[in-house]
């Protein structure tokens, strides 16, 4: 009983947090058209700001702002100097955005190392939820992003935006003449979309082992929830984590982490083959 | 013979670097050496990226998996040729068939070549490194294979170079025939516009595999000659950046051309082993450059190149092409029988088509007409297996077509031109009309043939004398007019001389003079090669000059059929049509 | 009638290097429509994308109600009181025909259609369908419907009837009849001279980037256009 409780909760956190993850990617992709391969490099960035937190001795909360902060300005300029460039060609950007996972990768390399870091636990403990003793911190986030996602879930069905940013990338010179701003609307669509990212890398700082190669991760596994999930809508990527955190830790705990990654992929190649949409697809 | 003047760049590149050992040193041409067996991985990518329009971002399983098995076989094996020559045939044939099975389960379905394939490719990259690293027993694990012996009687710092670059010659004239054969025009068709090339019967999912395929291959070889090059294989050799940095070479260097990659390949390589230690931000210059390359100079070092020194074989392009081969016009014609049998088509809660029942029997030609949203083309696309129906049967010629792929009913004998004109525009109109000639025509080695660009027909001289434009065959067809290449893409839907041609409006966006050539040459071409056309059009003048058996649908279904002057006078078609001429 | 509401002066423009119209001078009444007509590649869709801001002109001047409007970028043409419809790419592919007809007002009542989804019965029904699935005509008549419900001084729409039947094409002359009465103008790029025809106020021939004829609405206006375009 209390193993059943566990491995839920085991499951519940890690749906949550792969959904943060992918939220960003989910946004650039499915909204933009961009395939951002830096994706997980966005992740990296935001546990490598909790470490620059950490390391000038203030408190975990302080790296939000500050992480929202370089978000912000990392994202502009990306998106002012690279992806601007290239939107309605997908093929592009996808070799830029590769090219600029490199870039941050080398770069935090160049700065920091090559070898991981840590952040301390701020929220070390647990708490007695079912008979069982579960960190406080895994309890905290599983909470603090379902409120994340409910809030954008209402927010997105009440107001326009998401259908002008679908009209922008679709046919920008239409959406110009209905009067949609779209150079300053897929700026803030972008900026948003790297802005999740970096939270989702902060959320995670305490858990994971930081070194500059960790966005690789990140990427894939929001690419295979995108693919399972299919592009569009909440409930799919919601479907797809769920599906790819409940394979992933099902199978690296019954067989290995390898595994793990061999059923996953496998699982995302065969939907690629006979469902190309996803389950959920807008088309 | 352009062939044998394209292949004097490669010839010239590798007498060239034979005496790379002479003017420098052996050290000097042992490090060339890796850099070019790199080379020749990227010159694989290029076949995928620049030629055909997808990128492979793992090419770097493939090189590792090649130099597992050189190294397995040649540790095991010793001096023995004779097993070791089948093992380098495994460490090339093993990653291009996994490559091919790969490409075949990930294009299946996908048309287009979006960032899917690329990151499946980088995956099983990152499958590969760890395979590599958890299965010790084999490779080495973490610490990879070590103290692979050379390959027998080869030194591999004196004359391990030679054979690299006999490899590089080998692989080099090879792409270069395979771009220049059928095959790799198709392969630019695909970057081209895909969905059109299905139209024509081509199963572009298993040409984007083939493809990928090749570049496997060839990644193989270079992996296989690694082994022994290096002695020791680590799981880096599969991992993704390797990867990564196969992809920026063939960037920098060139994705559109042959020799490019390897320049790219080398030119890195020697700079990075000259400043990689001295110069802790090499590699931060490095993506900088890559990046600066995609957005700016996207055809890399070799199209620089280029714009310095113009090359030769531009000019020999220009002459237009004598097609010498003639070949058989009118093939055995089915039966004509198509018939739609109660077709369902829902897309979301939307009902398209509602219960369609139709039969079409005799040959000539067939209009069929209706409001906006009747549900015209939807016919269309589900005959040509563009869309699946939802209830219901298709079938031509008694053969019943729901879930063929648009390939296989194009295969059956039914050639469809779109409403929106859609012709090759990167590629010549000669290279588009072959396209279209080799639609249904093309048998298996005929892909790897040079013969199929000397192939005429009957119609293809009666198309010529009736659209001047088509002579001038080097153009490129995206110079055309719009109403030029309307006409091409008509030419080009009946060139296959398939049994049943769908045309959907083929004038629209002609002027008036246009449209009477256009329903002349649709009236005069049909009767000549005496197929059953369908035609989607609007125009009731068209409709009543072209055909003398009308089809009118209505939401979905179809409201009536028969003469023009029935139609006129039916009730129903009146009440929903209030149609008359324009 | 009288005030200018658009004023085109010797406007040059085209693609990149290539110029398609050397040259065009016209004013626009308040409540008037007017017609562009002419062969194909005579430079129509360009001369209305100048005016509509898509293209850029590189030479001439545009004022609208005596502002200049090569300073105001497309997106911001809209709520100055200049609509459009385009030739090519006239809808919202991915959204459904409700999403196209509403996303660029801030409520998202289609009250603002009423009149129109009387005229056109097929799009009310078809508002949670992707717009991309429609036909050729009914993605004319949806880009249309949506540039004539905005409250705009000046609409300027591109072959609005390609591909539209015949009675559709009659309830369009309609509300572009009942728009002019409300003191709206018009400029519409047609082909079809039935349209020409039945609302017309005053039409352009254009060939090779210029205006070589001018029609004023009377009896013949018509045959007059048709004649020339056959020169």
């Amino acid at each position: 009983m209390e193993l059943l409780v566990v491995n839920i909760l085991n499951f519940v956190f890690a749906t949550a947090t792969l959904a943060l993850v992918v939220l960003g990617l989910a946004i650039i992709f499915g909204m933009l058209g961009v395939m951002n391969m830096a994706h997980g490099e966005f992740v990296m960035l935001g546990a490598y700001g909790a470490l620059v937190v950490q390391n000038a001795g203030l408190h975990f909360l302080f790296a939000i702002p500050f992480v929202l902060l370089l978000c912000i300005i990392v994202g502009w300029f990306i998106e002012w100097s690279i992806i601007r460039h290239l939107y309605r060609r997908p093929f592009d950007t996808l070799l830029a955005t590769w090219g600029l996972a490199i870039l941050l990768r080398k770069g935090i390399e160049a700065i920091f190392g090559r070898d991981y870091k840590s952040i301390d636990q701020t929220l070390p403990g647990t708490v007695q939820l079912m008979g069982v003793d579960y960190p406080a911190y895994r309890l905290v986030l599983i909470g603090l992003i379902a409120l994340f996602f409910l809030s954008i879930f209402l927010w997105y069905r009440k107001s326009n935006t998401g259908a002008r940013i679908k009209a922008m990338v679709t046919n920008p010179a239409l959406a110009s003449a209905v009067g949609i701003d779209t150079r300053h609307l897929a700026r803030l669509t972008f900026i948003f979309g790297v802005c999740t990212a970096g939270l989702a890398g902060v959320a995670l700082a305490p858990m994971v082992r930081i070194d500059p190669f960790m966005g690789l991760d990140y990427l894939l596994s929001s690419f295979f929830v995108l693919v399972v999930g299919g592009l569009g809508s909440l409930e799919g990527l919601l479907t797809g984590a769920s599906v790819i955190a409940g394979t992933d830790v099902t199978v690296s705990a019954l067989i290995s982490k390898t595994g793990g990654y061999i059923a996953v992929l496998t699982l995302s190649i065969l939907f690629l083959w006979l469902r190309p949409n996803g389950l959920f697809s807008s088309r | 013979m352009a062939y044998f003047r394209a292949a004097s760049i490669p010839f010239a590149v590798v007498i060239g670097l034979l005496f790379v050992p002479f003017i420098w040193d052996t050290f000097v041409a042992y490090q060339l050496g890796l850099y070019l067996l790199y080379g020749m991985v990227a010159q694989g990518i290029a076949l995928c990226w620049g030629r055909t329009g997808f990128l492979p971002l793992g090419q770097a399983l493939f090189f590792g998996i090649g130099a597992y098995v050189s190294g397995a076989a040649l540790t095991q094996f010793g001096d023995n040729w004779l097993l070791l020559i089948p093992a380098f045939l495994v460490a090339v044939a093993l990653p291009a068939l996994l490559a091919c099975g790969v490409g075949l389960l990930v294009f299946n379905r996908q048309v287009g070549s979006g960032p899917f394939f690329s990151l499946i490719t980088l995956a099983l990259s990152i499958l590969g490194f760890q395979l590599a690293n958890s299965w010790s027993t084999v490779t080495g694990g973490f610490n990879g294979m070590t103290g692979i012996p050379g390959l027998p009687g080869i030194d591999s710092y004196e004359h391990l170079y030679y054979v690299i670059l006999a490899a590089l010659l080998f692989g080099s004239l090879l792409l270069l025939y395979l771009q220049r054969a059928p095959f790799g025009q198709l392969l630019s068709a695909i970057a081209g516009n895909e969905d059109r090339l299905q139209f024509f019967g081509f199963h572009t999912g298993l040409l984007k595999a083939m493809a990928f395929g090749v570049s496997a291959g060839l990644a193989g070889l270079a992996g296989a000659i690694y082994a022994p090059h290096q002695g020791i294989v680590t799981p880096q050799a599969v991992g993704f950046l390797l990867s990564a940095e196969f992809v920026i070479w063939t960037a920098v260097g060139g994705r559109n051309s042959l020799m490019g990659p390897v320049m790219g390949a080398v030119l890195i390589g020697f700079l990075a082993s000259g400043l990689r230690d001295t110069f802790q931000y090499w590699e931060v210059v490095v993506a900088l450059v890559f990046i600066v390359v995609v957005l700016r100079f996207p055809g890399g070092l070799a199209q620089l190149a280029e714009r310095i020194v113009p090359s030769r074989h531009r000019r020999t392009a220009i002459q237009a092409r004598q097609r010498t081969h003639t070949i058989a016009g009118t093939k055995t014609q089915p039966e004509t029988n198509l018939k739609f049998d109660h077709v369902g088509l829902k897309i979301g809660p939307v009902t398209i088509l509602d219960n369609l029942a139709l039969d079409i029997t005799s040959k000539g030609i067939h209009c069929i007409i209706g409001p906006n949203g009747a549900g015209k083309t939807s016919t269309f696309n589900v005959l040509s297996g563009k869309l699946p129906i939802t209830s219901g049967q298709i079938s031509w010629a008694g053969q019943r077509l729901s879930g063929m792929r648009v390939d296989q009913v194009a295969q059956l004998g039914i050639s469809r031109k779109l409403q929106v004109p859609s012709v090759f525009a990167a590629l010549s109109i000669d290279q588009n009309i072959d396209i279209a000639l080799w639609a249904g025509r093309l048998r298996r080695r005929d892909y790897f043939s040079m013969q199929p660009f000397a192939w005429q027909t009957e119609l293809l001289g009666d198309l010529e004398t009736r659209f001047d434009f088509l002579h001038n065959g080097h153009a490129p067809a995206g110079v055309l007019s719009l109403g030029q290449r309307q006409m091409l893409d008509f030419s080009m839907t009946y060139l296959g001389e398939a049994s049943l041609i769908l045309l959907d409006e083929p004038c629209a966006g002609l002027s008036s003079a246009e449209t009477v050539e256009m329903i002349e040459a649709i009236a005069q071409i049909n009767q000549l090669t005496g197929a059953c056309a369908i035609i989607i059009e609007h125009d009731m003048q068209v409709v009543e000059r072209l055909s003398d058996h009308v089809l009118v649908m209505h939401q979905g279904t179809l409201l009536a059929s028969g003469t023009m002057a029935n139609i006129r006078n039916n009730a129903a078609v009146q009440a929903v049509y209030g149609g008359g001429t324009k | 009638m009288g005030t200018d509401l658009l004023e085109v002066w010797e406007l040059r423009g085209g693609y990149g290097d290539i110029t398609v119209i050397e040259g065009f001078s016209a004013s626009l009444r308040v409540g008037e429509v007017v017609f562009i007509t002419g062969r194909n590649g005579t430079g129509k869709s360009t001369l209305v994308k100048l005016i509509a801001g898509q293209l850029t002109p590189s030479g001439g001047q545009l004022r609208f109600n005596g502002q200049d409007l090569l300073l105001v970028p497309q997106h911001k043409r809209l709520s100055l009181g200049i609509g459009y419809a385009p030739q090519e790419a006239v809808v919202f592919d991915g959204l459904s025909v409700e999403e196209n007809l509403t996303l660029h007002y801030d409520n998202r009542e289609l009250s603002r259609y009423d009149a129109l989804f009387d005229a056109f019965p097929r799009l009310p029904e078809r508002l949670k369908q992707n717009a991309g699935t429609l036909s050729g005509g009914e993605k004319k008549i949806l880009s249309f419907c949506r540039a004539m419900a905005e409250d705009t001084k000046l609409v300027i729409l591109d072959e609005p009837t390609e591909g539209v039947q015949p009675e559709n094409i009659a309830h369009m002359a309609h509300a572009i009849d009942h728009a002019r009465s409300l003191g709206r103008s018009l400029i519409v790029v047609e082909q079809n001279l039935s349209l020409v025809e039945q609302t017309a106020d005053r039409a352009f021939l254009l060939d090779n980037g210029r205006c070589i004829y001018t029609a004023d609405a009377n009896q013949n206006l018509r045959s007059d256009i048709a004649q020339r375009l056959k020169l």
